[in-house]
Parts: C-alpha cells; sequence; structure tokens
C-alpha cells in the first residue's frame, strides 16, 4: 500500500467525521470559489463599461442638442481642435438627419400640417425625405408632440393634426460607434468600412429593416437617393432600432451641409482623465461654441461601485480561502494529537518523518478534494446569487449616498428630480452576470489546493517532533 | 553483537528521580535468544526502548556491531530501527484501518522494497506464523487478539532484522501457538543468526532461551544460563 492509498484510507477513516470535515470545507471552499467568480465577472464588467461608454463625452453646439435648441453647428475644425486636446484618443463626428415617409411627408404638405420641409425651422435641411415607413407607430405621444409642434408651424396657423407617421433618424458617422460613442452590435451583414467617405452603403436597426422587409442587399431610398442595407445592427431598444447609419460624408452630403457636424463623441484615454479633458475641451472649444457633458457620467458612479463589489468579492475570496486552510490546519492538527500514537509506531518500524508529513500532507489533500468538488458545485450554484447581493447591495448604498450628496444642488444633467442617480448605471450593475467558468472555478480551486497544502504542511511538521518512544504510551 | 555500556534511563516525577533502568550492562553475541523476567513497572520496557532506539538513555551507550547508538543522529537511528530491529510490543501497535498483510508490508515500504516482493514476503511471513490465508487481507480491528499479535511477530520480521526486541510475544495466544511461535524465534536466532531479547513474565518461555536476566529495580542481573537442549527448547 502506497502513502497515498494510506492516506485516502486515512481520511475515510470517521466516516461521520470525513463527512462534517467535507461539509464545511465545501462551504468555505464554496463560499471562495463564489467569491472569486463574482470578482472576476465584475472585474470583466468594470473593463467592459471603461472601454465602452465610461470614458466618452458628447460634444453639442452651445444651446442645442439634436433637433431640438440653437446656437451654431458644429464644424470640422472644431473636431481637428478636439482632437488635439490633451488624453483625447479619438473625436468621431457625427451628423444626425431626420427621415420622413415621402409618401407621409406629400399628405402633411397637403393638409398644411407642420411637419415636412420648413416645419422645423433652422432644422429644416437635416430633414429629408425617404421610402421607409418608421417601424414606431405615431401612438398618443407622437400624435401629442405633433399637435405641440403644429401650434408653431410655419404656416403659423393652428390646425388639426392629421394622421401622423413618426420620423425615422439616420446619423452620419465618422467610426463603427453608435452616438453614445459604443461600438455598434452588428447582427448581419458587414460595416460600411471606410466612414470618412461618401457611401450609398447603410446600416440599419432590426426592426426597421422588419418593418419595411430589408434585408443585407436590400435597397431603399433617402432623398430619391439608392442605399443599399450593409448590415442590421440590434441597439437593444424600440426607439434605438428605428434608426439608421450612413456614413458622415454621406450624411452631410444629404443634408447639403459639408463640413458641419451635430455631435462630437470624444473618448478619452482613462476615466481617471475624464474630468481634466472635460475641462479642457470645453476651454479649447469655448463656452459659447460648445457644449461639452459627460453623457454617461453617471456610470463613473457605476464603475466606482462595482470597483467596490470587486474589492468586497476579492477581500471575502482571501477570507474564505483563509478559512478554508484555518479549517485544514486545526482538523491536521487534532488528527495529529490524535494519532500520536500511531506515528509513534510508523516512527518506531523505520518510516522516515518525510514519509509520515507526506501522508498527513496527502490526508489533508483528500480532504480538500472532496470538500473542493462539493464546493465548485456550491460556487456553481450560488455565484450568480452572491454576485447580485452584493451588487445590490452596493448599488443601494451608491444611490443613498449620491442622494444624499446631491441634496440642495444642481440636477443631475438629463435625469429627472427623484430619479435613480445612478440612471442607466443601474441596468449596467445589475446587467453583471457571474458565471462559474471552468477556468475561474480551476483557479480557485488552484489556490484552495495551495492554501491547503500550507495549512497542512504546519501539522505534518508537528509530526518530525513525535518521538517513537510515543509508542509505548500506555503500556 | 550488541553491547550494552553502563545505561542509566531517569525521569522525574515531581521531586523525585525515578531511575527505571541504573546502571545495566550486558553483551550478546549475534544470533542468541535471552529473555529478561521481572515484575511490572521493574523498567523491562524501558530498557527495550533504549536498545531499539526509541528513546535515548541518560547516560550509557548501545552498541550495535560496535557503532554506538549514542552518537548517531536521528535519521540514522530511523534506518537503524528500519533496517536492524524487528519490534513486537506488549499492545501489538498495529494500525487498525490496514490489512493483517498491509502491516506486514509497512516496514519493507519504508525500506525501499518493490511492491509485488514485499507483497509476496508479507504473506510467507503471515504463514510462517500461522495465521489463516483467509485473514491476511482482514483489517486488523477484526482480527482476535491472539491472531493480532501474529501479525505483530510477522511485520517485527519483514525486514529481517539482527536484533529482535519482543515483549511479552505469547502473552496473548493460545498454548499451542505460543509454542509455534516460541519455535518460531528459537528458529530465527539458530538459523538466520538474529538476535532475539525477549521481555516476558513466562516462566517456560524463559527458561528456553540461551541466556536469562532478571531486572529488579532498573539493575539487570543474569541468571544461570542454559543449553537450549537442556531447557528442552526445540532442536
Amino acid at each position: 500500500m502506497s502513502v497515498l492509498a494510506r492516506s485516502i484510507g486515512n481520511a475515510f477513516r470517521n466516516k461521520v467525521r470525513t463527512a462534517a470535515v467535507v461539509a464545511v470545507l465545501a462551504v468555505a471552499i464554496g463560499l471562495a470559489l463564489a467569491m472569486l467568480v463574482a470578482n472576476q465577472a465584475v472585474a470583466g464588467k468594470v473593463a467592459e463599461l471603461n472601454a465602452s461608454v465610461g470614458t466618452v463625452l458628447t460634444v453639442n453646439p452651445a444651446g442645442g442638442q439634436g433637433f431640438e435648441g440653437g446656437g451654431e453647428p458644429l464644424t470640422a475644425e472644431q473636431a481637428a481642435t478636439a482632437a488635439a486636446v490633451p488624453d483625447v484618443s479619438t473625436v468621431v463626428g457625427t451628423k444626425a438627419l431626420r427621415l420622413r415617409n415621402a409618401a407621409a411627408a406629400a399628405v402633411d404638405a397637403g393638409a398644411g400640417g407642420p411637419g415636412g420641409q420648413g416645419g422645423q425651422g433652422s432644422q429644416s435641411a437635416t430633414t429629408v425625405t425617404t421610402s421607409l415607413t418608421a417601424a414606431v407607430d405615431a401612438g398618443t405621444l407622437g400624435t401629442r408632440n405633433q399637435a405641440a409642434e403644429g401650434t408653431t408651424g410655419a404656416t403659423g396657423t393652428a390646425t388639426a393634426a392629421p394622421a401622423f407617421s413618426v420620423p425615422v433618424t439616420a446619423t452620419g458617422i465618422g467610426a463603427e460607434v453608435d452616438t453614445t460613442g459604443k461600438a455598434l452590435e452588428l447582427t448581419q451583414g458587414t460595416g460600411l468600412g471606410d466612414y470618412t467617405v461618401v457611401s450609398t452603403g447603410a446600416l440599419l436597426g432590426t426592426t426597421l429593416a422588419e418593418k419595411n422587409d430589408l434585408t443585407v442587399g436590400s435597397t431603399f431610398t433617402v432623398k430619391d437617393q439608392s442605399f443599399t442595407v450593409a448590415g442590421l445592427f440590434d441597439a437593444g431598444t424600440a426607439f434605438g432600432n428605428n434608426a439608421l447609419y450612413l456614413t458622415l460624408p454621406t450624411a452631410q452630403t444629404l443634408a447639403e451641409l459639408p463640413g458641419e457636424l451635430s455631435t462630437m463623441i470624444v473618448t478619452v484615454n482613462s476615466l481617471e482623465n475624464v474630468d481634466a479633458a472635460k475641462t479642457a475641451l470645453q476651454a479649447a472649444l469655448g463656452t459659447d461654441a460648445a457644449d461639452v457633458s459627460q453623457g454617461e457620467r453617471n456610470l463613473e458612479t457605476a464603475v466606482s461601485s462595482l470597483g467596490s463589489v470587486k474589492n468586497i468579492s476579492f477581500i471575502a475570496f482571501v477570507a474564505a480561502l483563509a478559512t478554508a486552510g484555518l479549517i485544514i490546519l486545526l482538523i491536521m492538527v487534532m488528527l495529529v494529537r490524535e494519532r500520536r500514537r500511531e506515528i509513534g509506531v510508523l516512527k518506531a518500524i523505520g518510516a522516515p518523518n518525510r514519509t509520515i508529513g507526506l501522508q498527513f500532507v496527502l490526508e489533508a489533500l483528500v480532504l480538500v478534494a472532496l470538500g473542493s468538488v462539493v464546493g465548485a458545485a456550491v460556487a456553481s450554484f450560488a455565484s450568480g446569487g452572491i454576485a447580485s447581493a452584493l451588487i445590490s447591495s452596493n448599488t443601494a448604498t451608491a444611490t443613498v449616498t449620491t442622494m444624499a450628496g446631491q441634496r440642495g444642488g444642481p440636477g443631475i444633467p438629463g435625469g429627472m428630480p427623484g430619479a435613480n442617480p445612478l440612471g442607466g448605471a443601474s441596468q449596467l450593475l445589475t446587467s453583471v452576470t457571474a458565471s462559474a467558468s471552468p477556468g475561474v472555478i480551476a483557479a480557485g480551486i488552484t489556490a484552495v489546493f495551495g492554501v491547503a497544502v500550507i495549512g497542512a504542511l504546519v501539522p505534518a511538521l508537528l509530526t518530525a517532533r513525535i518521538r517513537p518512544i510515543e509508542v509505548l504510551r500506555g503500556e | 553483537m550488541i553491547e550494552v555500556k553502563n545505561l542509566v534511563r531517569t525521569f522525574k516525577s515531581g521531586d523525585r528521580t525515578i531511575k527505571p533502568v541504573n546502571d545495566v550492562s550486558f553483551m550478546l553475541e549475534q544470533g542468541t535468544l535471552a529473555s529478561i523476567v521481572g515484575k511490572s513497572g521493574s523498567g523491562k520496557s524501558t530498557l527495550l526502548s533504549l536498545l531499539g532506539a526509541l528513546d535515548k538513555p541518560t547516560s550509557g551507550d548501545v552498541l550495535v556491531n560496535g557503532v554506538s547508538l549514542a552518537g548517531l543522529p536521528d535519521g540514522k537511528l530511523t534506518e537503524y530501527r528500519r533496517r536492524d530491529i524487528g519490534f513486537v510490543f506488549q499492545q501489538f501497535n498495529l494500525i487498525p484501518n490496514l490489512s493483517a498483510v498491509d502491516n506486514v508490508m509497512l516496514p519493507m515500504e519504508f525500506a525501499g522494497i518493490r511492491k509485488a516482493a514485499r507483497l509476496e514476503r508479507a504473506r510467507e511471513l503471515l504463514e510462517q506464523v500461522q495465521l489463516d490465508p483467509d485473514k491476511h487481507g482482514r483489517r486488523i480491528n477484526r482480527l482476535s487478539g491472539g491472531e493480532q499479535q501474529r501479525v505483530a511477530i510477522a511485520r517485527a520480521l519483514a525486514n529481517s532484522p539482527k536484533l529482535i526486541l519482543a515483549d511479552e510475544p505469547t502473552g496473548n495466544l493460545d498454548e499451542q501457538t505460543g509454542e509455534h511461535i516460541i519455535e518460531l524465534l528459537s528458529s530465527l536466532s539458530r538459523d538466520h543468526n538474529t538476535t532475539i531479547l525477549v521481555v516476558t513474565h513466562d516462566r517456560s518461555l524463559a527458561n528456553k532461551t540461551d541466556r536469562r536476566f532478571r531486572l529488579q529495580q532498573g539493575r539487570l542481573t543474569e541468571e544461570a544460563a542454559r543449553s537450549r537442549a537442556a531447557a528442552g527448547a526445540p532442536a
């Protein structure tokens, strides 16, 4: 019988005790693995957030945003100025267009309605006709908004609002990103290739394409020009999917406004530099020419919350790991004390200290192996729940802290009074999925075994101090 | 050859100093079958533990083939116990969760003997001590006291030691098996030139040994030696 076989046999010598030890170890190891899984999941999410929108600044014309407000449009020269600001890594210009269904626009014009050309005053040049039909029905909100616009129409005459069709938003982009700077998630087809040249390709939202029976390769018209669907994207919202993307020069050409930009999406090289870059960018562009905002400012809080969760989960992982090591240490010390006489026997018949020590280390590892199997099963079921619990408790704390800090202060940009200050970030927080991947579990179990070896070494070394005369104890 | 020189072992018990072994000296030629008799607590087991390097003497020395045990480091003493000594303990001291054959294989495993060879030797030894072959694979805690005693003797013989130290080797055996064990020990000393020192209460066993010692209050005296033939030991 080898040392290993003897160790396995010894591990099962007292089955009730073995079961109890394995159960306790499984809890500690399961907790350690669950914390590691949560830590890895949160770390991944933090990296994802930092890499996507956490470092993005949005530049709008001073006093204007989208199709609202006023002021002077942004220019290509301002984009070059923004690109020269320290810590700015990229500047992507966009040009927004409103596409109105040609047939609906003709009906509106015949009825003297406000939605056609001239209906938006200064924005008229960015409203063009298309063969596309919006994927969103006007509904109560669209009709109401249309009625409200009707009172200020170019005709100057308040009229009863006719049947209304919601416009489609077309955005010219200088890179394959959406209006928040996040990479487009193409579900079919390809991108538009070079976004700095005029192209007849377009990327359509999935519901817009479905509404118009379009697939990759289909064609449609904008301002009587034919465009081919190069790809479909999923923005994740009904509003976002009622849109299409063109290359920036294409949109500028359609609007007959070359060099003009609706917004600039500025990406800063790191989250830490966002505030400084924002200040420098505002100074470089001038407060009278551009409004610089951190559209996803609340993500900083989100990332900070996730960072806390990451730290907590790592500390808990280390604590659970240390607990597992301590359990092994205490159990093995107990076993060594209990088997003093047996160790004396082994020494009396010529067993070297290293063989006896190795036997106890292997016995500890057998117990840890059993605990790891059960613990991994526990972790695979519990890690999601533990991660969610950690994230929700930290999100709640961050929410309370943020709201308390903002009492009497200015409102959150784009937010509503009393709304969750984390805004969309809380959705990002809850979207962290902690799945127990084999790699993470393997890494965790390796760490557990490392700690177990350290925990078992102390009692194993204790066996070396036991003298063979112990064999005569009680004789 | 084993030579004991002025061996002393003292223990402290409160303010008192106990001397279970007090200035013991004797010499045994290789192949001698010797016995030590004495009352309980007379220091017999302590003397055996000193001879077997389980314990260190307070003073004096034990020389095995001219080599002093007092000068050996722990590693060498372990090697000495593994290679040169076979113990038969009064309470057997077998490993309870191992089988009879596994217990006998243990000293051979520590000596680095291959598994197949040690299994064969273990079975052979268990047959020599007349343990039913059906019980070779049985766990120790499922064997009777007499069967465990036989396994303990087989284990002591495993590495063919030069010196066997046996504490009441026939104490738990019936008369017939006891006789067989005495015969086995006698043949080992005679045919294999093994020195055997037996601690016993059994006068009949003591009378069958080449040399007979009495330990009284830590002091060893030799009783008249007898020839085995005269003692009626198996020839």
